[in-house]
């Protein structure tokens, strides 16, 4: 395979498309988003090809060498085994949806928006092939710019604040984990004589004993804290909810669905490999931390306003998941881990569509502001269900084959463990659910809260106490969202395009608002909704009834991994 | 010294000497052109020459020899660094000809490119001198045309007072680095470097404890180099000389003058003074400290873009001298000649990656000053809608001074981490990462508003032609020389030529 860089091509065809844009289509309307689904596709379909041609065994392949810089050692190595080649295949794919979904629907700067996509893109496509710690490093850092830039010019209110805060949180991460590169590097040197970042060959030293224990304790942490914020993992995680709330609804689905797992990626490729005394030192801590993520995840999803901030949370006790199941260190705990991964890329991304789809509607994101739409978005509501459901984990979906084989994995390791994060579960179901019914079903939307309601949150609660609840006779108000993404009740004015509400003492509401709003507005999923949904959604079934397909491609590799064995670059 | 009648090699200074030759003719031309050619031809001759000189320096390079009685130097180090200068020098040209035609009240060119070309004539002259007297003459020559560049704005009182200030206390730096050297040739009995590596290997050699008046004299010159590369504590001049000067100026300031204090102290301090390395290397480990950390949190406070520029490339001076520090720990692992060249070699590798990002950055301030706008971080307000590819340069330059890839500040600063780690280091490894972290903060935040912040209405149209050439020259710079960092870092390996001398000195 040497003779046809297919990794290369796939990795570098939406940057082409970038230069492309950039250069040809920067005035054009059409242009630039035409572009970009043609060079996604592209790598998309390729990306399909290798994964199919994949060989089911633990080797590198399609991997392509150039020596780069001689002197330090760095050469120009890119390879797939059966985690990358799956999470390159997941990039693709999303990255084919989130330009499908943005189109037509970004008003401003059309040219930068896809730009930024397209760029990140070959950022990420680059960290899942990238053997060679420096090309690494390199394709780590190009995905923070257009990530920083998509949430903060094209997302919503507070985006400044969020874009800067996910910058530098991940930037300390990933500047500690240069010295750990450059520290490796320096002690494979030292042992051997040779100036190499090959993490093939660097994983050789592990054997020829280049690395001590403190050593690896100390380089394992600074490659652990840029995975963690990445993944994130609690306490490192306080970017995301910011992150996810303020960024457009495609970068929420590329940040949800594969940059998290690039956090995941790492420390299966390079702690686990490079650092194993490292990884039994921490792996008691990192396990501690994972639990309490997926417990803290769940109890702060369940109060949450805000839906996407809810599954922000919820991400947050899925991705606890993943590393609680790679650093039990036995094969369920890491397939497990592997197929959370692949699960939440399509469920969790499937989730965030969700969101984007009514909030292109309604321009908001609180839940309260929602009710009853099953009646009018069927459609909706069925995609929503099966994403719902795949992901609590509900059998037959893609969802629980993974967190069944991290339970499996964590009862092997410790019992006590495995009922304290499974127990937890049940919340994962309250949270969705509770949203799911509040949204979907519950009452109309525009109709006021009922006091009676026991379910209610503590904000709406709130809310009917300052609207004075039905005794004050007659009140106006519309459901907004105010600069912090609370909620607020506003005079009205006239023919507003929010719901209005209008309370009578006894008790009954009007206007509906059939009356009240444009029936248009709540139309169901138009053709290029459903594009992004239904690709999403099938393999969300097929993978949750028929996973053996993945667990063909990426066993040898775990297998491999857990045995510490060095492995050789293939075909 | 035995007197020596041999005939020097004039060849061996051709660079310097077409750079002389021109500021002879610019300055000539000034005179008897009308005045409105000058600003084409004297443009037009100034970049012929920078570009001429180039060429012939070229030609030097594998060169490892010296003239006029071990005056002049003409090796690997006087060629790396002649090449970031005269680099920087066609860029500076590229972009402040149109600021100082049209800004501030048209600021007489002819006068700006003669002093410009002495300016960097001093730098070629320092990094070239194989004397302690030829490198005083270099520094003073680039630093007393650079106090006249700084004033050039002279309608203004902040141009006054920074220049004042700069020439004050360059003064007063000057003198304590002549006195330094006075120290050390009375230590030594010559002003050779050559020789005073020779007799210093000698004197240090089986001895416990060095002269304390070896010991002032290293102290007197590394302060004296400190005020010149602005380096903390010695760096109070520079936030109002930046300030204070034209914005192209500025850029080159931070450059030229800078890496003629570096080729000073590759020369004098490591290449001279070569076995006190154990002294000055902690000294310059420290000062790198504390000079990256107090310039970076400054940064943090700057609201005008010029003095954060200013006050962080003072961090970047703490970054370079980092390099240095890496010098001398490395001989303890037994093959310290290649690890050593790490050390300076990704001090030069970063000069010229600085020369770029931070002339570039400049650039455009100047760019947008030329459409109306002030230096304010509120006058880069909606840069990314209403100047898509000026927004995008900057973004460029700031994530290179970041240190982020794909950019050439992130393959520099990636050769001095190398370079610290390798020489055990760590502490200052990781100083530079929190460093680059703080740093991102300030750089990020002309980001966010020229991308995330609503746009003022109006520019003033302005077309700046060359400027816009030397803005994409640097953008192209930033990206391809960070692709090839492995040839170059190669070419700047040949510093070393400048320690053959020392290494048969030695005892």
């Amino acid at each position: 395979m040497e003779s046809f860089p297919i990794l290369s091509i796939i990795t570098y065809m939406p940057a082409l498309g970038a230069l492309a844009i950039l250069f040809a289509a920067r005035g054009s309307n059409t242009l630039p988003r035409q572009i970009a689904l043609v060079t996604s596709l592209v790598s998309f379909v390729l990306s399909v090809i290798v994964v199919v041609a994949f060989e089911h065994n633990a080797e590198f392949q399609f991997t392509e060498h150039a020596v780069w810089l001689e002197d330090l050692g760095v050469s120009y190595l890119l390879g797939v085994d059966g985690i990358s080649v799956l999470l390159v295949a997941l990039t693709t794919l999303l990255s084919v949806i989130a330009i499908i979904w943005s189109w037509g629907t970004i008003a401003t700067r059309n040219a930068e928006y896809y730009i930024a996509l397209l760029i990140l893109e070959t950022g990420m496509l680059g960290v899942f092939m990238a053997l060679d710690l420096f090309i690494f490093y390199i394709f780590w850092e190009v995905v923070l710019i257009p990530m920083a830039l998509l949430i903060g010019i094209w997302g919503s209110s507070n985006r400044i604040y969020a874009a800067i805060k996910f910058f530098l949180y991940t930037l300390f991460g990933s500047l500690l984990m240069l010295v750990g590169i450059i520290a490796t590097y320096q002690a494979y040197y030292l042992e051997t004589g040779i100036r190499t970042l090959n993490v093939l060959e660097l994983q050789e030293g592990v054997a020829l004993g280049a690395y001590t224990s403190t050593f690896q304790f100390w380089v394992f942490a600074a490659f652990f804290i840029a995975f963690a914020v990445k993944v994130p993992m609690f306490p490192f995680h306080t970017w995301l909810p910011d992150a996810h709330v303020e960024a457009p609804t495609a970068a929420s689905v590329i940040l949800a669905s594969v940059m998290l797992k690039m956090g995941g990626y790492g420390l299966l490729r390079f702690n686990l490999p490079l650092y194993p005394d490292g990884s039994e030192d921490w792996a008691p801590i990192v396990i501690a931390l994972s639990i309490i993520g997926i417990i803290y995840g769940a109890l702060v999803a369940l109060v949450q306003p805000d839906m996407k901030k809810l599954i922000a949370y919820s991400s947050v006790s899925h991705m606890g998941f993943v590393t609680l199941g790679i650093f039990i260190m036995n094969l369920q705990g890491m397939e497990g881990a592997m197929m959370v991964m692949l699960a939440h890329g399509f469920n969790t991304g499937g989730l965030f569509l969700i969101v984007g789809v009514i909030y292109e509607r309604a321009h908001t994101r609180q839940i309260s502001a929602f009710g009853g739409l099953a009646s009018r978005m069927p459609r909706w509501a069925f995609y929503f269900t099966l994403f719902m459901f795949a992901s609590i984990g509900l059998p037959g979906l893609s969802g629980f084959v993974g967190e069944f084989l991290v339970a499996l994995g964590t009862w092997e390791y410790n019992p006590g463990a495995a009922l304290i994060t499974f127990s937890v579960v049940i919340f994962s179901a309250w949270y969705m659910m509770w949203m799911f019914q509040r949204v979907v079903f519950g009452r109309a939307s525009g109709q006021a809260p009922d006091p009676g309601d026991s379910a209610l949150t503590p904000a709406e609660q709130e809310e009917i106490r300052r609207m004075g609840g039905h005794d004050t006779g007659v009140e106006h108000g519309t459901y907004d969202t105010n600069e912090h993404g609370g909620l607020q009740t506003q005079p009205v004015s006239g023919g507003d395009h929010h719901a209005v509400v209008r309370h009578e003492p006894d008790g009954s509401s009007y206007p509906t608002h059939e009356d009240q709003m444009d029936s248009s507005r709540w139309a169901d999923l138009t053709t290029k909704e459903t594009l992004t949904l239904l690709p999403l959604a099938i393999l969300t079934v097929v993978f949750g009834v028929y996973p053996k397909p993945l667990f063909d491609i990426f066993e040898p590799s775990f297998q491999a991994i857990l045995e510490g064995a060095v492995r050789v670059i293939g075909n | 010294m035995p007197v020596n009648l041999e005939v020097p090699d004039w060849g061996l200074i051709l660079p310097q000497f077409i750079i002389f030759l021109t500021t002879i003719v610019v300055s000539l031309l000034d005179a008897f052109l009308p005045k409105s050619k000058q600003y084409s031809v004297l443009t037009v001759v100034s970049l012929l020459g920078y570009g001429l000189g180039l060429v012939t320096l070229l030609g030097q390079a594998g060169e490892n020899r010296s003239t006029f009685h071990g005056l002049f130097l003409a090796d690997g180090l006087t060629v790396f660094l002649s090449l970031i200068i005269l680099v920087a020098a066609i860029l500076t040209v590229l972009t402040s000809a149109s600021y100082v035609q049209h800004l501030e009240g048209r600021m007489p060119i002819g006068e700006f490119y003669t002093l410009l070309s002495f300016a960097t004539l001093g730098a070629l002259i320092t990094s070239a001198a194989g004397d302690m007297v030829i490198l005083y003459v270099g520094i003073e020559l680039s630093s007393l045309a650079t106090y006249i560049l700084t004033a050039f704005a002279k309608r203004r009182t902040t141009a006054l007072e920074g220049a004042l200030k700069y020439f004050l206390l360059g003064l007063f730096a000057s003198a304590i680095l002549l006195y330094g050297m006075a120290w050390i040739y009375g230590s030594t009995g010559s002003t050779n470097l050559e020789e005073i590596a020779t007799s210093l290997g000698g004197l240090v050699s089986g001895e416990d404890n060095l002269e304390a008046s070896l010991l002032l004299g290293l102290l007197l010159v590394i302060v004296g180099l400190g005020f010149k590369i602005a380096a903390v504590p010695f760096h109070f001049w520079t936030p109002d000389a930046y300030d204070g000067a034209p914005t192209p100026v500025t850029g080159y300031m931070s450059v030229i003058p800078k890496a003629a204090a570096f080729a000073a102290i590759i020369r004098l301090i490591i290449q001279g003074l070569e076995p006190l390395s154990d002294e000055w290397a902690t000294l310059l480990a420290v000062l790198a400290l504390i000079t990256m950390v107090f310039g970076n949190i400054v940064a943090v406070a700057q609201r005008n873009v010029k003095r954060m520029l200013a006050y962080s490339s003072i961090a970047h001076t703490g970054y370079m001298l980092a390099g240095f520090a890496a010098y001398r720990v490395a001989e303890g692992f037994g093959d310290g000649s290649e690890a050593a060249d790490l050390g300076v070699a990704s001090v030069l590798y970063y000069l010229l990656a600085y020369s770029f990002m931070n002339i570039g950055a400049f650039a455009i301030v100047s760019w947008i000053q030329h459409r109306g706008r002030g230096m304010e971080l509120e006058d880069f307000n909606g840069l990314g809608a209403s100047h898509p590819l000026p927004a995008a340069a900057m973004t460029v330059f700031l994530i290179s001074l970041m240190g982020i890839p794909p950019t050439i500040g992130f393959y520099a600063k990636y050769y001095v981490i190398v370079a610290l780690i390798d020489a055990n280091l760590l502490w200052l490894a990781l100083a530079i990462v929190v460093m680059s972290a703080v740093s991102a903060f300030f750089y990020l935040r002309v980001v966010a508003v020229m991308y995330f912040e609503e746009g003022r209405e109006t520019d003033r149209p302005f077309s700046t032609p060359l400027l816009n050439a030397g803005i994409a020259l640097m953008v192209v710079g930033v990206f391809v020389l960070g692709l090839f960092s492995g040839n170059i870092i190669d070419l700047a390996g040949d510093w070393s030529d400048a320690l053959t001398i020392v290494a048969t000195a030695r005892p």
